[in-house]
Order: C-alpha cells, then sequence, then structure tokens
C-alpha cells in the first residue's frame, strides 16, 4: 500500500480502540502466562523422563553385567534374560560386536557422542531419532565385562503429552483474549453512553428542542459534564431569546413609525393630482424607496427569526401548484409560464404557507430583476421530494458564485443593476432550510440563464380541506 | 355615514390613519388611551374599532373585554408585532380580525369593508337561508331558533348576544345546514380573506360562538367539527 493510502485510513473510534486494547492486553497476558506454564511443565516433565530413563538403564546394565559375569554366558543369551519395557531397546557392544534386544535396534541407532562419552568410561544421556519418534539414549560403560551397554527409549508419550498441554493452553490463551475484548467492548459501552446520551440531547437541541437537559446524574465522574453541558444549553436559550426578544422591539420600535409613513404617503399619493411636478417627483422618489424599506425590513426581521430558529410556523399541508400560481398572481406574472406534472393531481407539501409564498415571490422577482425576465417556473414530484424551479433568461451567475448567492447582502457584479433588498435569496435559503428542504443555484437550460430550484420533502396525503373548499 | 373608532397611543399612526380613512369617506373618531375610548363608544354608536394592542395604561386586550359586553361592532387589531400568541389572545378576547403593522391602507379598507358589509345592509344573498325566516337550530327545549327576519338568534325566546361576525359566521354555516365547510371557504365568504387568509381566525370565533349557542361548549352538538375537513352546523 502506498502511503498515500495509509493516509486515508480513518482512526479507529474510541469504543473500537478500547475493545481493542483489552484484547491485546488479554491476548498478551494469557499468551506469557501459558508460555511459562508450557516451558515450566516441559522442563519437569523431560527431568523425569531422564531420571525414569537412567533408573531403566542402570538396572539393565547391572542385570547385563551380572549375567555376562557367569561364565560361559554369551552375550545373546544374556540379552534375551534382559526384558527392557515395551518402547525401549538395549544394544550392547562387546569387542567390536553390537549385540541387540531388538531386531530393528543396532549401532546405527547410538549417536556418536554416546558411543564416544562410554568409550571414555562415563555413562552418558543424550537425546536422539528412534524410527523418527524422539528418543533418549542411556550409555552405562560395563569395564569388568569389557562391554558398552545402551539403552534406547521412545519419549512418544511426553510428546503426546506436551503436544495435548500446548494445544490447551494456547486454546485458552485464546478464549482469555476474547473474554477481555468482550470484556472491553462492554467497558467502552459503560464508557461511550454518557457521551451519546450527550449527543443525543445536542442533535435534538439543534433541531429546536430547546428545553432538552441532560437528567441530572449522582455519579461523580459524570456530574462535571452534566452540569457544564446543561449550563451550556441554559446560556444558548438565554441567548436565543434575548435575539428574539431584540428582533420583537426592534420589529415594534420601526414598524410604528414605518406605518405613520406609509400612511402618509399613500395620502399624498391619493393627491397628487393636487401637487406640482417638483413635490410630485418627490412624492414618487418616497414611495419607491419607503416600498424598500419595507421590504428590507420584513425581510431582516423574517431572516432573523428563520436563523433563531424563533419562526413560528403554522404548517399545512398544501398544493405546490396552487402556492406556485398564488405567487405568480401576487408578482402580476402571467400563468403560461407555469409548467405542472402531467397527471393533474395536487402535488402536497408540507409548509407554512405565508413563509412559503414570500420565498416564492422573492425568487419570481429575484428572476424578474435581476435575470432579464422570468421564463419559467415548473413543478416536479420526485419520490419524496418536490421541486419548484424557477428559470430566468438574464446573464446567469458563474459558478464561483452560486453558493455565495444566497448570503445576505451578496450582490453579483453582473446580476443586474436594479437594487433588491440583497436579502431576498438568503431568506428563500432560510425558508427551505427551515422546512427541511434545500435551494441551489444553476445554469438555464442551454446555458441561458439562470436556473434556482427549491427542493421540499413531499408530504403524505392530500392537502388539507382540499374537497370541502 | 359609518363611524369607526381609533385607539392608537402613536400619534404618527393616529393622525395619519385618521387622515387616511376621513379621505376615504369614513367619520372617525380617535383615542390614544383606552378609558376614552370606552366614553366614546358608551355615548355614541360606532360601526368598527381599530385597536393598538400595546397602549400605556390599559391595553387592548383589557379594552376588548371591556368594550364588548355593550358593543357587538367589529373590532379589528392593529399589532406591531406579528407573535401568534398575541393575536390569538386578541381574537379570544372578542376582536374579529387583525392587521399587522406596518400596513397599507388598501389591506386596511379591504379589512373593514368585510367586517362592514352587512352592518351597511350590504348583505351578501349566499348568506340568507333561502325560504325560511326563521330556522331551529336545536329544537331540544329550550329550542335555539335563529331568526333571519330579526337578525338575532334566540334561545327559549330569548335573544343570545351575538356579535355582528359571530351572526354572519352562524348564517355562512346555516345555509344550509348540515353541509361542512371548510376553514378556508367560511375565511373567504365572512373575511373576505383569501388563500394565504389565517385559519385560526375560523377556529377561534367557532369556539366562541360555541360557548353562545351549544348548551356545553365542550361537547359541541349544534356545530361540529369535521376532523380533516373543517364544520358544519346540524340541525336537531
Amino acid at each position: 500500500m502506498s502511503a498515500g493510502g495509509l493516509r486515508h485510513v480513518s482512526r479507529p473510534g474510541l469504543r473500537t480502540a478500547i475493545t481493542l486494547s483489552f484484547a491485546v492486553g488479554g491476548l498478551v497476558l494469557s499468551v506469557a502466562m501459558a508460555l511459562g506454564t508450557y516451558l515450566t511443565a516441559r522442563d519437569y516433565l523431560i527431568d523425569q523422563r531422564e531420571a525414569g530413563a537412567l533408573r531403566q538403564a542402570f538396572s539393565d546394565a547391572s542385570r547385563v553385567r551380572d549375567g555376562l559375569l557367569t561364565s560361559g554366558a554369551t552375550v545373546s543369551d544374556v540379552l534375551g534374560n534382559v526384558s527392557p519395557p515395551a518402547d525401549a531397546a538395549v544394544v550392547v557392544r562387546r569387542g567390536d560386536r553390537w549385540f541387540s534386544s531388538s531386531l530393528q535396534t543396532g549401532e546405527r541407532d547410538i549417536p556418536l557422542e554416546a558411543r564416544d562419552a562410554v568409550g571414555n568410561d562415563s555413562a552418558a544421556l543424550s537425546w536422539h531419532r528412534w524410527d523418527d519418534d524422539p528418543a533418549v539414549v542411556v550409555g552405562v560403560p560395563l569395564p569388568a565385562v569389557n562391554a558398552e551397554f545402551f539403552e534406547l527409549a521412545t519419549t512418544t508419550e511426553l510428546k503426546a503429552t506436551l503436544d495435548a498441554l500446548a494445544v490447551v493452553l494456547t486454546v485458552f490463551a485464546g478464549l482469555t483474549a476474547f473474554s477481555a475484548a468482550l470484556l472491553g467492548r462492554w467497558a467502552s459501552r459503560q464508557v461511550i453512553r454518557p457521551l451519546d446520551d450527550v449527543a443525543g440531547a445536542a442533535a435534538q437541541i439543534a433541531s429546536g428542542a430547546l428545553d432538552t437537559r441532560l437528567p441530572a446524574t449522582d455519579d461523580p465522574d459524570l456530574a462535571t459534564i452534566v452540569a457544564s453541558f446543561n449550563s451550556m444549553v441554559d446560556a444558548i436559550h438565554d441567548r436565543i431569546e434575548r435575539d428574539a426578544r431584540f428582533a420583537a422591539d426592534v420589529s415594534h420600535e420601526l414598524r410604528s413609525p414605518l406605518t405613520t409613513l406609509v400612511t402618509s404617503v399613500e395620502l399624498l399619493n391619493r393627491h397628487r393630482s393636487e401637487l406640482t411636478d417638483r413635490p410630485k417627483k418627490a412624492v414618487e422618489l418616497i414611495t419607491r424607496d419607503l416600498t424598500r424599506f419595507q421590504r428590507a425590513l420584513e425581510d431582516l426581521l423574517d431572516l432573523g427569526r428563520l436563523e433563531a430558529g424563533a419562526a413560528e410556523f403554522v404548517l399545512k399541508t398544501v398544493d405546490a401548484r396552487e402556492l406556485v400560481r398564488q405567487a405568480l398572481l401576487t408578482t402580476g406574472q402571467l400563468e403560461s409560464v407555469l409548467h405542472l406534472p402531467p397527471d393533474g393531481v395536487p402535488v402536497p407539501v408540507n409548509v407554512d404557507k405565508n413563509a412559503m409564498h414570500r420565498a416564492l415571490i422573492n425568487l419570481v422577482e429575484n428572476a424578474d430583476r435581476h435575470g432579464g425576465g422570468l421564463t419559467g417556473v415548473q413543478v416536479a414530484e420526485e419520490p419524496g421530494e418536490v421541486s419548484i424551479t424557477v428559470t430566468d433568461q438574464g446573464p446567469g451567475v458563474p459558478a464561483s458564485e452560486r453558493e455565495r448567492i444566497f448570503q445576505r447582502f451578496f450582490r453579483g457584479g453582473s446580476r443586474g443593476a436594479l437594487p433588491g433588498t440583497g436579502l431576498g435569496l438568503s431568506l428563500v435559503a432560510e425558508t427551505a432550510r427551515a422546512h427541511g428542504g434545500s435551494v441551489w443555484c444553476s445554469s438555464g437550460p442551454g446555458g441561458i440563464g439562470a436556473q434556482f430550484t427549491i427542493r421540499l420533502p413531499a408530504a403524505h396525503g392530500r392537502p388539507d380541506e382540499q374537497s370541502a373548499s | 355615514m359609518t363611524h369607526l373608532l381609533i385607539l392608537e397611543d402613536d400619534e404618527g399612526i393616529r393622525s395619519s390613519l385618521t387622515m387616511a380613512l376621513e379621505d376615504e369617506g369614513y367619520q372617525v373618531s380617535a383615542a390614544a388611551k383606552a378609558d376614552p375610548a370606552l366614553a366614546i363608544v358608551a355615548e355614541q354608536r360606532v360601526d368598527l374599532m381599530l385597536v393598538d394592542l400595546m397602549l400605556g395604561g390599559m391595553d387592548g386586550f383589557t379594552f376588548i373585554r371591556r368594550v364588548r359586553p355593550s358593543s357587538d361592532a367589529p373590532i379589528i387589531v392593529v399589532s406591531a408585532r406579528a407573535d401568534t400568541e398575541d393575536i390569538v389572545a386578541a381574537l379570544e378576547a372578542g376582536a374579529d380580525d387583525y392587521v399587522t403593522k406596518p400596513f397599507v391602507i388598501k389591506e386596511l379598507t379591504a379589512r373593514l369593508r368585510a367586517l362592514l358589509r352587512r352592518g351597511t345592509g350590504d348583505g351578501d344573498p349566499s348568506t340568507e337561508p333561502a325560504g325560511a325566516d326563521q330556522l331551529v337550530l336545536d329544537s331540544t327545549d329550550p329550542a335555539l331558533v335563529l331568526d333571519m327576519g330579526a337578525g338575532m338568534v334566540r334561545r327559549g325566546g330569548e335573544e343570545v348576544h351575538l356579535t355582528v361576525t359571530e351572526y354572519r359566521l352562524l348564517c355562512e354555516l346555516a345555509s344550509p345546514p348540515g353541509r361542512v365547510r371548510s376553514r378556508g371557504l367560511l375565511l373567504e365568504s365572512v373575511w373576505d380573506r383569501g388563500y394565504f387568509g389565517d385559519e385560526r381566525i375560523v377556529d377561534v370565533h367557532i369556539r366562541r360562538l360555541r360557548t353562545k349557542v351549544e348548551i356545553d361548549a365542550s361537547d359541541p352538538q349544534t356545530i361540529v367539527t369535521v376532523r380533516g375537513l373543517g364544520y358544519r352546523l346540524d340541525q336537531r
């Protein structure tokens, strides 16, 4: 694997890390224990076996010596009288001749170092292979009868015992490691559970349930995090309420004088004919900017409420086609730009009618003001989703600005000269978001103009009170 | 001449609104506080009231509750806030409709005209049930009778006091009885509000109407809710 590939390997999670360390720790400890046990047991068993082999060899050797001391006895006769255990064989050298208690055994089975040691008049014990089995060879010099005695004994049983021990210890080491992993998993869950609670509470708060708090705990290790989490949420809650109050205060402070202005200017407009040209022009200027001011204030307050999550939506299941029709009606657009699904059935969405109406009006006005005129509004139903697409025939939006165009007071360099409030599209984005939907900008069909698409989750069932109205 | 009362503590709004409505041909009395406004209602015939909710001293809610027993004239609440609780509270107190600041005069006069329709004899013929002048809504004793000729509702011969809007809502439901009306339809025919009207206006009025015409408002038998569809008036 390349180094570049390694960079993308994600770090294991806390739960995995804890489980793994328990498993590895368990494995290391149990392997060390097993290895120690195995080595100790093996040394002990080998010592035992060697002691046994020596005992047997000396006993058999003395019998052979005694036999040979009897006058006239041949080695073969003596060997016939010696009865070594079934897994052992006796080999005797007298002069240059070799005698054996078994036909399959002979000179070739006696290792050289044993012969050398016995040749030097000392007893020897060595390990050797005999018919492919491990065997212990004991050599005893018999100087009194001018002979050398060798006894071979296979240690197959010892090997089987040690093998069985190794298997048992390996299995137990594995089981111990596995149990440690399970323990680690349980422990990690104990550690993670409070974090899961915190994550769940945080998600609920993020989705607007600001009253969510972590339940009090008597666990001293958790009390700190619970207390600081709850006080953090309290602080956020206070902050949001302060912001909402501020928005309400600003709203009251600005709306009253604005009402006076709007009402008075309307009165002036009704009496325009009584004015001379210059005051008439002044009234026109005031009227235009007052309308813009009014729109900006409404947009700003709506945006503030949406962003603070304080907007009180009255959600109703309505027909998206009707929403779009109303938006076209309000903005004085022709209904012929509307493209609807061909089946002619209602397209239900669950929305706050007024909020979505304002968002659609903003999109239509944006197309009209900055996009060289509205060319089409399309309502389409996809599985689980409803999309409303507004297309214009303007210069389009450069790809680099398609995200930023939804920010407050963003003004694209190429988006026409007519002033808007600079808030319309961000209001659209916030409204879509607050309804669990989204909005994005792309280029129009054939690369001409811009396209704004609002996507909303489809509602189930028919629009409310359809049949009775 | 239709007489309007404006209760508004903001000098600018009060003056400009008075001028604009006089310009529209209404006779306008204006007050900055609730007490002089109550005095005007007590002394003169008032056809419709425009009430600001945020007032110094007695607030708009209290004014509405105080003025309601003696006057059945429509009340339009003028609220600076779009706060839904304030609006619902004002409707519960007895208001008929609302506009939020800043509004344009055209919007306000549309609301005025809708609520004044019957008051100026400009009744919508479709709200008059065909044929009968009197309609027995509930024949259990004491009987509830809608007397279209006299323009009133009686239970056991005694008049049940309804506001102008409550009476029009009842007539709408009773022409003919037994048919389900959606909230949107009622909003359109009684309040002249279109697609974006606030349907809570209907719900609050239905609630108020029930406390007056039902024997047990918590278990309505005459004006019943049809889930997901709207309301229906059942004759018994």
